[in-house]
């Protein structure tokens, strides 16, 4: 298989039937990941996105077809798994299934001292990314008594504290508030410019369409479509078979275009305000002309 | 149980280490125990209440109405030393009834006098150690004692899903409620046998779902974490200690005594 540096996950011809189920999981799912990039994973529930996550990481491993991190072969050994799970790091929809701490010390933690890092930097990172997350002002409250927010910000801080190349989260504003949706997203963002390659499962479309490099869009445990976030949203009859609509800004936008309200450009704009620029753009536009 | 966790997060203490006050818990409570002593059991009691209403900063209402939990058992168990039923009367005091005297005697009266002090003595220390030190640094203190790494991990996840499951219990509980499950009895048992279904199966649900994420941080089998770290200071175990010979001293000295004499 010809390896280019650029890809961080290649996942070739992947298979995966969970016990006692008749139907495949994972069905031939083909996929390559750029490093550094952000990928955001829409589809319905049962579309394979959690299981094929959970096979980045080698929790599950596939029946047939193989997964390589850069450009290596998953392991299936003792070593090649704590290898591969220091480089792609989950956090889990649920915090409550995740945090089995209930001290928020100790529970990010577990991670690192589990990679072999000695107390002494163990304590160092713990500090530093209990710091960076924001999470001092709750630090000391046990998991029990935090908001569903708090709890996802620490379920973030456990795989951070690790420095995973491969941050994969699964859903991670499903049931927040605007408020801590928002502060999530900033996290995120704040994660891609670390150069931590983010993949994230949402079904957020607009938010999708607004922060991804690209989406990949899943259906009966394949990739129906991968692309750029304009690529794969022109592709209404993917969309519609993932049970998608399309972004509310790109209907507005093309809508605008038909009755002429704004002028026909290439370039789509990727969030409401983005598109409401285009708009005051335009209106100088023929201010000016009307002058002259 | 969820009242006192509540109440040791907010103690005042909370932060002093936590390998001290074990100590000092279970050092007065061994001395408590052993001695069977008023003497003791009466500075003890007192010593605690002020450490942990005064210092720990527990409400006394709230210290008070704990108390009374074990309190209920002790006056139940020792009525049962006080009071005898006998053809002749004791020495303390005697109820006639019918053929018979419900009646104590004094040695008794002051047995259950001193079970009672004692008891409550070493429930005090008990609650100082809960109330003033959040689970998770108990556990911390454990580790750092070598218990088997197995009971901590099973009391440390224990722990935490205890808080899960009664959540998810609570809300079952309310959802039952909102369609008329607990109307009656009958439906009350049902929902209530329904409700232990569906937790049981959740928490195996939930089991395997903790487990998949542990192993996605490279969980082999132990958990490592670090506890946050509280120093001990020099002069509060010195404290302790000295605390503690003074209270063997107020035991011993007057049995010293008595066998001199």
């Amino acid at each position: 298989m010809d390896h280019n540096e650029n890809w961080v996950i290649e996942a070739q011809d992947v298979s995966f039937t969970y016990e006692g189920n008749e139907e495949k999981a994972l069905d031939g799912l083909e996929l390559k990941i750029r490093r550094g990039s952000r990928v955001a994973f829409m589809g319905g529930n049962g579309s394979g996105k959690s299981t094929f996550f959970l096979c980045l990481n080698g929790i599950r491993k596939p029946d047939s077809g193989r997964i390589c991190i850069d450009g290596k072969p998953i392991e299936y050994t003792r070593k090649g798994l704590l290898d591969v799970r220091g480089k792609v790091g989950i956090v889990f929809q649920e915090p409550d299934n995740q945090l089995f701490s209930a001290s928020v010390y100790e529970e990010i933690s577990f991670g690192i001292l589990n990679l072999g890092a000695d107390e002494e930097t163990a304590r160092e990172e713990v500090d530093q990314v209990i710091g960076e997350l924001e999470i001092t002002p709750f630090k000391d409250r046990p998991a029990h008594a935090l908001s569903g927010g708090q709890k996802k910000q620490v379920a973030i801080a456990d795989i951070l504290v690790m420095h995973p190349e491969v941050m994969i989260l699964d859903e991670p504003a499903a049931a927040l508030d605007p408020a801590h949706t928002r502060k999530v997203h900033q996290i995120v963002d704040r994660l891609t410019g670390k150069g931590i390659t983010v993949l994230m499962a949402t079904h957020d479309i607009d938010y999708a369409y607004r922060w991804a490099d690209e989406i990949v869009l899943m259906h009966g445990g394949r990739v129906l479509r991968q692309g750029t976030p304009e690529a794969v949203c022109a592709d209404r009859e993917a969309l519609c078979k993932a049970g998608l609509e399309p972004p509310s800004v790109l209907r507005l936008w093309e809508c605008l275009q038909d009755k002429g309200m704004i002028s026909r450009t290439d370039r789509h704009p990727r969030s409401t305000d983005e598109l409401i620029r285009m708009l005051e753009c335009d209106d100088t536009d023929v201010q000016n002309k009307e002058r002259i | 149980m969820l009242l006192i966790d509540r109440l040791s997060y907010r103690s005042k203490l909370r932060y002093v280490n936590a390998s001290e006050k074990l100590l000092y818990a279970v050092a007065t409570l061994a001395l408590c125990v052993i001695s069977r002593s008023v003497r003791t059991a009466v500075p003890v009691f007192a010593v605690n209440m002020v450490l942990t209403v005064g210092k720990g900063g527990i409400p006394l209402s709230r210290y008070m109405k704990l108390l009374l939990i074990p309190a209920a058992f002790l006056i139940a168990g020792t009525a049962a030393i006080v009071v005898n039923v006998s053809a002749v009367p004791l020495d303390a005091f005697a109820f006639p009834a019918g053929d018979f005297y419900i009646t104590g005697s004094r040695a008794g009266l002051w047995q259950a006098l001193k079970t009672c002090l004692t008891a409550l003595a070493a429930v005090s220390c008990l609650y100082f150690l809960a109330l003033n030190t959040v689970m998770t640094d108990i556990l911390g203190a454990l580790r750092k004692l070598k218990v088997p790494a197995l009971l901590i991990e099973l009391m440390l996840l224990i722990y935490r899903f205890i808080f899960v499951l009664s959540e998810t219990a609570s809300a079952i509980r309310v959802s039952q409620n909102s369609r008329l499950g607990n109307r009656n009895l009958r439906t009350g048992i049902r929902s209530f046998g329904a409700m232990g279904t569906a937790l049981f199966i959740l928490a195996l649900k939930r089991s395997n779902a903790l487990y998949d994420a542990m192993e996605s941080r490279c969980y082999d089998g132990t958990i490592r974490v670090l506890s946050g770290e509280h120093q001990a200071k020099a002069e509060e175990i010195l404290l302790i200690v000295a605390y503690e010979a003074v209270l063997a001293l107020i035991w011993l000295m007057p049995l010293w005594l008595e066998s001199r004499f």
